[in-house]
């Protein structure tokens, strides 16, 4: 279909966390909309107000079929970060492990140094202006107290701070650059591996979606209709949904009254029940037990009579 | 007839009435078939029953050139005749999808394709019995039988449909 653009060597990243599929790069949530037909559901609300849940932002969460489709298609990968983390923080070896904390150690200096200068220039600096106020007025004789002025005179007060605080941390620093830096992620020890060996775990309905997808037909979440999902024929935001889908495994028994109930919903909401699944092969190979038959749907609306 | 056909045969008789008395259904048949798990009907609903919404759009835009509307023949259509409580998987769906054709058997001897639309014109005929036959996707109506002998009917179409735009 759409996916024969010169975008198609992007490998979106899908990290998988605590058994999910998420998205946070929006160019690959872009991509895989615009080339591979996947939506998906936005997750992501803001820090500030957690409780805002209509408008979602980053991450995207896939379905597990979502993410299956892209691996497939060679269009993704999967990044178990957890057992990223876990296996290349303990892969280090002890040189590394040295140079790593010698590197804090450095940026901490490092950042000291700015600091100290950049105190000692403002101290400079509000030295000099005291000096300035404190001769014109002349109302204190040549002693420049450490702090008095500053708080007797009103006009200086907001633009000099007490020299008290200053110089403490400027002798403290000296001695203290044993100390090191601790980061709060370990993302710089961490490169990004596809691990996508990892076997996804997809529903049943998988045939379903993938037979769906490679029709061109976006799909999201269907429980607002009571199926498995919403098929819509394009990019949801151009187009209402056309069917419910349900997916069923081949031999299995689907009451009638689902189907009459699902399709007077559908009817309703001028969709059609979909309901479809996997025919079992016809011949299977010998050694392999995949089944990999047509997938067959059927279609069911109200007859209006 | 072996008895465990019979509570099918009562089905189809229940379906057959409903059709004929209350949707005023004509030229209804029961129809067997050797690799068909049960009974089919067929007949011919009084109005035309079913439209595609393409062949909708179709006719919508033929109308406006003709400026008259163009007269919806009714079609023969297959009935499955079900009750409420059972159960069907989707192998016995396919199974009588993939019994049939498409257009129930009277209406495919073209003797009775009687030429009732012809003041429409040569062209548009073309086009509307391009539905009629090799456009015709399989479908059939699923009647669903209660208990108090209600028949509800549902469309059941073989492969992806789309819905129509009431």
């Amino acid at each position: 279909m759409m996916a024969s653009s010169g975008t198609a060597e992007r490998q979106v990243r899908i990290s998988r966390i605590a058994g999910r599929y998420l998205v946070f790069d929006i160019d690959d949530v872009a991509y895989i909309r615009r080339h591979h037909g996947i939506c998906a559901v936005f997750t992501g609300t803001m820090p500030q107000n957690p409780t805002q849940n209509v408008f979602l932002g980053l991450p995207v969460e896939l379905y597990a079929e979502e993410a299956k489709l892209l691996v497939d298609k060679k269009a993704g990968y999967i990044a178990d970060d957890l057992a990223d983390h876990l296996s290349q923080l303990k892969a280090l070896d002890p040189a590394a492990r040295a140079a790593y904390f010698q590197s804090l150690k450095t940026q901490r200096r490092n950042a000291q140094l700015v600091i100290d200068e950049d105190k000692a220039k403002s101290l400079a600096r509000h030295m000099e202006r005291r000096k300035a106020a404190t001769v014109q007025p002349d109302t204190r004789p040549s002693e420049v107290a450490a702090e008095a002025p500053a708080i007797a005179e009103g006009d200086s007060l907001f633009d000099a701070p007490p020299t008290k605080r200053v110089s403490p941390p400027v002798a403290v620093a000296k001695d203290q650059t044993s100390l090191a830096l601790t980061p709060t992620t370990s993302s710089t020890l961490i490169v990004p591996q596809p691990t996508s060996s990892a076997a996804i775990e997809v529903p049943s309905s998988y045939p379903l979606y993938a037979y769906l997808n490679q029709r061109g037909y976006f799909i999201t979440p269907g429980l607002r209709f009571g199926g498995d999902y919403s098929v819509y024929p394009g990019d949801p935001f151009r187009y209402h949904a056309h069917y419910l889908a349900n997916s069923y495994e081949w031999d299995t028994e689907i009451p009638m009254l689902d189907i009459v109930t699902s399709g007077r919903l559908g009817t309703a909401v001028k969709k059609s029940y979909l309901l479809g699944g996997q025919a079992p092969e016809q011949d299977p190979v010998v050694g392999s037990e995949k089944t990999s038959g047509e997938v067959r749907v059927f279609c069911i609306e109200w007859a209006g009579m | 007839m072996s008895s465990d056909q019979q509570p099918l045969e009562a089905l189809a008789q229940i379906v057959l009435n409903n059709l004929e008395n209350q949707h005023d259904w004509t030229e209804t048949k029961v129809h067997s078939q050797a690799n068909l798990p049960r009974q089919l009907i067929y007949g011919l609903p009084p109005n035309r029953l079913y439209v595609h919404p393409d062949e909708q759009i179709e006719i919508i835009k033929a109308e406006k050139d003709l400026e008259k509307p163009i007269l919806q023949v009714p079609e023969f259509e297959w009935v499955l005749p079900l009750h409420l409580a059972e159960k069907w998987s989707l192998a016995e769906f396919a199974a009588v999808f993939d019994a049939i054709d498409a257009v129930p058997p009277p209406a495919q001897d073209p003797a009775s394709e009687s030429g009732s639309a012809a003041d429409v014109a040569g062209e548009q005929q073309q086009q509307q019995k391009l539905w009629k036959v090799p456009k015709r996707g399989k479908r059939l109506l699923l009647a669903t039988v209660q208990n108090d002998s209600t028949v509800t009917y549902y469309w059941m179409h073989d492969g992806l449909v789309k819905p129509r735009q009431n």
